[in-house]
């Protein structure tokens, strides 16, 4: 009986490194696009490097596995939902600070509030589909 | 939650790894639930009570 939450490719050693060059490559036409081809490069070489050491490590290490790929089981889907919502809570966090700040010292609050109201809107969205679907 | 895994793993002379193999989750998923640190779900919660021909009950204590 399988017991893994996380989709089959999301436990793949390849799930990791392929993300890393995505986001390596959107690095790399951020770059090109903003003329600055040099933080495009330098991005697109740190991402893949960091693909590369999760893919050499993961054989090594229950925890990078569990972080790059191959180690997800039903636990680490529990630990990556927990430290998602912690990581959004910081998030958070931040934003309504940043947003207050901003508003004391007399300035408009932008991007913050472009951002809390993404980050409210999202998490409405996220609840009612959720509540539907379980 | 309180569980008998380790006993019935050691009796079966598997180690974690191995045990994790059969049932497709990790070796510290196996080293967490001995330590009683993680509670699995109820489909692993099944299959280790199937894999050790056994039952859920019997392998899992909730009152204790």
């Amino acid at each position: 009986m399988p017991t893994a939450d996380q989709p089959r490719f999301l436990r793949s050693r390849w799930a990791m490194p392929t993300f890393c060059l995505a986001l390596g490559l959107a690095f790399l036409v951020a770059g090109l696009l903003g003329d600055d081809p040099g933080s495009g490069v330098g991005g697109l070489a740190v991402m893949s490097a960091v693909g590369i050491a999760f893919l050499a490590l993961s054989p090594r290490s229950d925890t990078v596995a569990g972080l790059a790929g191959p180690g997800r089981d039903e636990r680490w889907a529990a630990i990556d939902v927990h430290a998602t919502a912690f990581t959004g809570m910081v998030l958070i966090a931040v934003i309504l600070g940043a947003f207050f700040y901003e508003l004391a010292t007399g300035r408009d609050g932008e991007p913050w509030s472009q951002l809390g109201a993404v980050g409210g809107i999202t998490y409405v969205v996220a609840v009612v589909v959720l509540r539907r679907r379980t | 939650m309180q569980n008998d895994v380790r006993e019935l793993r050691t009796a079966a002379g598997l180690s974690q790894q191995q045990l994790g193999e059969e049932l497709d989750v990790s070796r510290q998923t196996i080293n967490s639930i001995e330590k009683e640190r993680y509670t699995p779900s109820l489909p692993l919660a099944i299959a280790i009570a199937r894999f050790f021909r056994t039952t859920v009950e019997e392998i899992f204590h909730a009152d204790r």
